[in-house]
């Protein structure tokens, strides 16, 4: 049986979510628990989105209620105590470009299934992003872009990563409204999307076969 | 490509498609703005951004080396001028300013406006709040300068007239508005205003009444003023990539209807800017009366699929992607615009435009390819 903590994001009630994170850390529930059951929620708003029946409103005010639950959480859970990260994953919008809207949802997504999300910012320098991910090694990167500014950017980015030998193992994503399946391809990128969920179906799909 | 051998004046022919008969090739009207201006002519970001002179003179240059096309989009402003007239109420980051001189200005979105203020556009009108009280949190322009904008941005409206009349061309439209929906959006910024429309719908619903209510004579007087019979209305954040078809029906389209109804009245017809993809919400428009407004598609919705619901109903205005005018090839996009040609615009109905606007790095040899195929191009 669900959790009521987990109907209450899937049905998005604002006043029931902190309260019962609240009452069960009160209650002395274990906090690892009561954030299982916030992400359990979060996976389900998404299959609801993959379904047609949610949408991106449902996925913006759900991610905003996770957050105020892990704000909640976060004093009470000890750095690193048992919550495996499902992958790493850093995200930019390269030089030309300062939007963030997207790139921003995509992160809490993720971060509500589990990815370490190191998020550089927006008008980021392709040599800054290639020596983050030098030093991070991410499994992911995330490129992220509303005008065409940002392709030039993004595509010596992904050269340096190639020429410093980093793009190897490496899946690189690309998203926002400017891009297309031919941008993906004449980039040289894994995956290309326009919606933030199928992103993290991807990043989860990637996950699950590395790991098999 | 055989040229075409043409017998109406571009006008006759923007005319045509609008009402929906036939023309003696597809009328081509790129949006290109200040942005791409610069691109297509060599000028720096920074110089358009900030001198209404430079950007009107990049715009009409490109339209001369590209050998001109039928209407042109009125790109006189220069960002600052439009966030003192309150066309895009928000913070901005500028070439030339704080923003370095070869990237485009971009809209720099944060939480402004607050709850409360919705009532207050409702009490006041958007007008008196904005100048009273919402643009000295947005901005430190002082009285003088912001005066200086307003007054700078009418002066470019005449110096880009006088240049259109120089070439016996007309601008596309000279009326628009942000939709009273994206503006609200853009000015709370996109989650807190989402939560508001799950959490507190009643505010929300008030300002948007009392910001139609004020639209409406202002869009017929702007519109009967200007001369022209086009007005646009830009929607970028209420499709049914963001919104469920109940906030859709409940937030935006009644307030939809009586614009373009108001304006229809008046033989004004509305130009939709749509950005993102509607295809969920493209029957809506069908209840619009025949003829009452062009939608201006950006390439993430199906303009195919907008042609099968709205044939013989309204003009599609689209779609060359912009990522293809900046990375794809000239072959690529005269087979775009072919296919555009030939399957939205065999019956007519259509207008040969960008997805969203021509992007500030579009290859020149794309866009020569684009405008060419646009004039020359006819189907068999």
């Amino acid at each position: 049986m669900l959790q009521k903590l987990t109907t209450a994001i899937v049905e998005l009630d604002r006043d029931a979510v902190p309260a019962l994170v609240t009452q069960r850390l009160e209650a002395g529930d274990d906090p690892l628990e009561i954030l299982g059951d916030c992400r359990t929620g979060m996976t389900m708003v998404g299959e609801r989105f993959q379904e047609g029946e949610y949408f991106l409103g449902e996925l913006l005010v759900s991610a905003e209620l996770f957050k105020q639950a892990v704000e909640l959480l976060d004093p009470h859970l000890v750095d690193g105590e048992g919550d495996k990260s499902a992958g790493v994953i850093v995200l930019a919008t390269m030089r030309g470009d300062i939007h963030d809207l997207g790139k921003n949802i995509f992160a809490t997504l993720l971060r509500a299934h589990s990815f370490e999300v190191h998020d550089l910012g927006v008008n980021i320098e392709p040599t800054q992003l290639v020596d983050e991910v030098q030093q991070i090694k991410p499994d992911f990167v995330g490129f992220s872009s509303l005008i065409t500014t940002s392709f030039d950017s993004t595509r010596q980015a992904i050269e340096m990563l190639e020429d410093k030998g980093l793009r190897a193992g490496l899946k690189l994503m690309l998203g926002g409204g400017v891009t297309t399946p031919g941008l993906a391809k004449h980039l040289g990128v894994d995956f290309q999307t326009l919606d933030a969920a199928s992103g993290v179906t991807y990043c989860l799909e990637k996950a699950a076969a590395a790991e098999a | 490509m055989a040229m075409i051998s043409e017998s109406m004046t571009s006008d006759e022919r923007v005319w045509a498609a609008v009402r929906l008969e036939r023309s003696d090739r597809t009328p081509v009207i790129p949006t290109l703005l200040p942005e791409p201006a610069a691109g297509l002519a060599g000028v720096s970001q920074a110089e358009v951004a900030n001198d209404n002179a430079a950007a009107i003179s990049a715009t009409f240059r490109v339209f001369d080396d590209y050998g001109g096309w039928d209407n042109i989009y009125p790109g006189a402003y220069i960002p600052s001028q439009l966030q003192a007239a309150g066309v895009f109420p928000m913070k901005m980051k500028i070439p030339g300013r704080n923003l370095a001189d070869d990237i485009p200005y971009q809209l720099d979105e944060v939480e402004i406006m607050k709850l409360e203020d919705y009532d207050k556009i409702a009490d006041q009108g958007f007008e008196r709040f904005f100048l009273d009280d919402y643009f000295g949190r947005l901005s430190d322009m002082t009285p003088e300068e912001f005066q200086k904008e307003k007054n700078d941005m009418f002066m470019g409206g005449a110096l880009f007239l006088g240049e259109c009349q120089k070439r016996d061309i007309k601008p596309f439209f000279l009326s628009n508005m942000l939709h009273p929906f994206f503006k609200l959006s853009l000015m709370r910024s996109m989650v807190p205003f989402t939560q508001d429309l799950f959490y507190e719908p009643e505010p929300v619903l008030r300002a948007l009444r009392r910001m139609t209510d004020d639209a409406i004579p202002k869009v017929l007087e702007m519109a009967k003023g200007t001369g022209i019979s086009i007005s646009m209305i830009t929607e970028e954040r209420a499709s049914g990539f963001f919104y469920s078809p109940k906030f859709f029906e409940r937030f935006w389209w009644p307030y939809t209807v009586e614009i373009v109804e108001a304006c229809w009245s008046e033989g004004i017809v509305s130009l939709f800017h749509l950005d993102t993809c509607f295809d969920k919400n493209m029957s809506y428009f069908r209840q619009l009366p025949r003829g009452s407004a062009i939608l201006e598609l950006d390439s993430t919705t199906d303009i195919f699929a907008a042609k099968e619901v709205l044939r013989d109903h309204l003009c599609l205005k689209g779609d060359v992607p912009a990522a293809l005018l900046a990375t794809g090839t000239p072959e690529e996009v005269e087979s775009y615009c072919k296919r555009l040609i030939s399957e939205v615009g065999g019956d007519g109905g259509f207008i040969l435009g960008t997805g969203c606007s021509v992007p500030p790095n579009a290859r020149p040899e794309n866009f020569r390819a684009m405008i060419e195929t646009g004039k020359q191009y006819q189907p068999g």
